[in-house]
């Protein structure tokens, strides 16, 4: 008999539905970070009072109750109150049911239709950004998980020995062993480049660690890397070398930073936007400091910004990558080759293994080259975030 | 709440009237056409849907998940997609064994329709379980409230009463179908059906218009919502039955259209087409005696 099988396909129809992507959890508190709880609707035969207009973005609850004498039905539109974001209808008089949607930071429109005919009664609703995830679909939780959780690792990992590094560097410094301490300058930079745009995110450290000269403003104190740079690589007349106790109250400033940093990075979490965005972040500083050569002026060590640049951005890719190839293959084919070229450019200018030439032996030409490259990659990365969040 | 909870009640009988008519039909064809054994099948689909839709619906509202807002608007759009799909598979079926329950092959027609037996089971599934889910979902919610706050048994009530009507209308119009004559009763349930299944089919374009999976859920082609109050008696019969929407958008218009025309074009040249042939070339039109 053929029923069987016919009512075995229906029964698998609807336990597909019921897998992880079309439904949500009941208990959202319990899931999410959102602590506004459950958010309830009065809908009357001439009101449609909500207990709060403004929830943190997440998994947000409606508790619809009827409080009138005809059915009614709740909707929550996008800002331009035409597109559904969720809706629950068939809510009886004396009843109440729940709508629960996933709803990205925006104002929306919320709506109660006693009679289930007209506009309803509209009111503005705003969602606040909670920093989580909400508008990923089409891919599995745990691969958005597993490239969260890699880039939170390889931040810490790189922060770590970036106060390795850092400490021996200003170790060196304070020494006065000149030639160590240039040897380590950009080796150590190397850690704090491939994670420049977390560090960047702290704004009160970043310009205490990596303020140019040309950026200083008026009155401000110059610390941090380039600082030191400076000292190292003093220009031919006009400065006064630093003396043994302000290189060690430079060292030991830039050492606590490092610290710093290390200590708040180990709390950070990440969202796919905020890795993609980093990674198109990293490109950025590429083309606005290192091709011009204006990052290490006196030290010329531009090229070990440049790859530890790139390479920052290249982890953070390949952590999106399962979830690219998902939602948009040829993007991710075209920013992997445009990874390879840029490479291939950037190590022509190898010096063994680890070392790079100076910056100032590049030539013109040769830095449109690689400019060229960085373009042609930005290009297709800038299209990585929103290829894997739309 | 002291007076009658019509709300619910029109629920209840809106979903049970959505659920009964294709039923119905169907039943009152078998019956009609002496084909009461095959009447179990459509039993056992019709079971087989309320307990699955009562069964997910409970585990939806009180388990640990439930469905997003999307997933229930495509389930219930594609499940009545489908259930257009077997209900207009069935007229032809239907139309096909009236012309041959009149001539000689009979005994032949019959073993045929052996076949299908197991399709009529699914449409009847379809038909009960395309909108089961949301009624159990309801229902159930219905069934919360009475839980915690004791006294609210009366939505639950209303809302039983409405589906108990919509049964009670089922059988009535069943009563009444089996009074017409044959002759015009395979037309006449054949052309219900249609209009029943392009309001069906409009039904689920609009759900799929709402989960966004069509576009120009905001064109409207019309909106007599002032005239037909959706919330009202005859806006309930209107849903349950014809599926009809006072405030319809441009593409269910064009799909209920798109259906309608064709389908009931060749459903109606079928019809005729025995009683202008069959008098005359009885013997040299065994055609669906070949087929088989």
């Amino acid at each position: 008999m053929k029923l069987v099988p016919a009512a075995a396909a229906c029964a698998a129809l609807l336990i597909g539905t019921t897998g992880c992507s079309l439904t949500e959890s009941n208990d959202p508190e319990a899931s999410g970070s959102q602590g506004s709880g459950t958010i309830t609707v009065d809908s009357s035969a001439d009101a449609c009072d909500l207990t709060t207009t403004e929830a943190p973005s997440g998994n947000l609850v409606f508790d619809v109750k009827n409080s009138g004498d005809q059915v009614t039905e709740f909707y929550f539109y996008a800002e331009d109150g035409l597109r559904i974001v969720g809706e629950i209808e068939n809510v009886g008089p004396g009843l109440s049911r729940d709508l629960v949607v996933r709803a990205a930071p925006g104002t929306y429109v919320a709506s109660c239709r006693p009679g289930m005919s007209g506009k309803g009664i509209r009111s503005d609703f705003t969602v606040t950004d909670s920093g989580e995830d909400t508008k990923i679909t089409g891919v599995e939780q745990a691969d958005i998980d597993a490239a969260t959780t890699q880039y939170a690792a390889y931040v810490k990992d790189q922060s770590s020995q970036l106060v390795d590094e850092t400490t021996a560097f200003v170790t060196a410094y304070a020494a006065g062993q000149d030639e160590r301490a240039r040897e380590l300058y950009p080796e150590a930079r190397t850690y704090w480049e491939r994670i420049e745009t977390v560090a960047e995110s702290f704004g009160d450290l970043d310009p205490k660690m990596d303020l140019r000269e040309a950026d200083l403003s008026p009155g401000q104190e110059w610390t941090g890397w380039h600082r030191i740079e400076k000292d190292l690589w003093p220009p031919a007349s006009g400065y006064t070398a630093l003396s043994t106790a302000d290189r060690e109250k430079y060292g030991q400033d830039l050492l606590e930073n490092t610290k710093t940093l290390d200590s708040r990075v180990q709390d950070l979490d990440y969202t796919v936007d905020q890795i993609g965005n980093g990674s198109k972040g990293l490109l950025d500083e590429v083309a606005s400091g290192k091709i011009t050569g204006e990052e290490d002026i006196w030290s010329h060590t531009d090229l070990y910004d440049f790859q530890a640049n790139v390479d920052g951005a290249r982890v953070a890719y390949e952590g999106l990558k399962p979830l690219l190839d998902v939602k948009d293959p040829a993007l991710s084919q075209k920013i992997q080759s445009a990874f390879r070229d840029l490479q291939t450019s950037l190590d022509q200018y190898r010096q063994g293994k680890d070392d790079f030439v100076s910056y100032d032996t590049v030539t013109e030409a040769q830095r449109k080259e690689l400019s060229d490259r960085v373009n042609a990659l930005a290009e297709p990365l800038s299209k990585l975030t929103g290829a894997i969040t739309l | 709440m002291s007076s009658f909870p019509l709300g619910n009640y029109l629920i209840g009988l809106r979903e049970g009237l959505e659920a009964s008519l294709v039923v119905v039909i169907l039943v009152a064809y078998l019956v009609k056409s002496g084909r009461r054994h095959l009447l179990p099948r459509i039993w056992v689909g019709v079971a087989l849907a309320v307990a699955l839709s009562a069964a997910f619906g409970a585990l939806l509202t009180f388990g640990p998940r439930r469905l997003t807002f999307e997933a229930q608007e495509a389930l219930g759009g594609i499940l009545s997609i489908v259930a257009v799909g077997f209900v207009t598979w069935m007229v032809f079926w239907m139309a096909r064994h009236a012309r041959a329950l009149s001539g000689e092959l009979r005994g032949r027609i019959d073993a045929a329709a052996e076949a299908g037996r197991a399709s009529l089971a699914l449409v009847a599934f379809l038909a009960v379980g395309r909108e089961g889910l949301e009624t159990a979902l309801f229902l159930w919610s219905a069934t919360q409230a009475t839980g915690s706050g004791g006294s609210q048994l009366v939505p639950l009530l209303g809302a039983l009463l409405g589906i108990l009507t919509a049964v009670a209308m089922g059988y009535a119009f069943y009563k009444g179908v089996l009074k017409i004559d044959l002759s015009r009763f395979f037309t006449w349930t054949g052309a219900i059906l249609i209009v029943v299944a392009a309001g069906v089919l409009a039904y689920g374009v609009h759900d799929l218009q709402e989960a966004r999976i069509l576009p120009g859920l905001n064109s409207l082609a019309f909106d007599v919502s002032d005239t037909i109050e959706p919330a009202s008696v005859l806006g309930t019969v209107l849903k349950g039955t014809l599926n009809f929407s006072p405030a319809t958008t441009w593409l269910e218009a064009v799909v209920w259209v798109a259906y309608v025309v064709p389908t009931m074009t060749v459903f109606l040249l079928r019809a005729r087409r025995p009683r202008s042939t069959g008098t005359a070339t009885t013997a040299p039109t065994p055609a669906p005696a070949r087929a088989a």
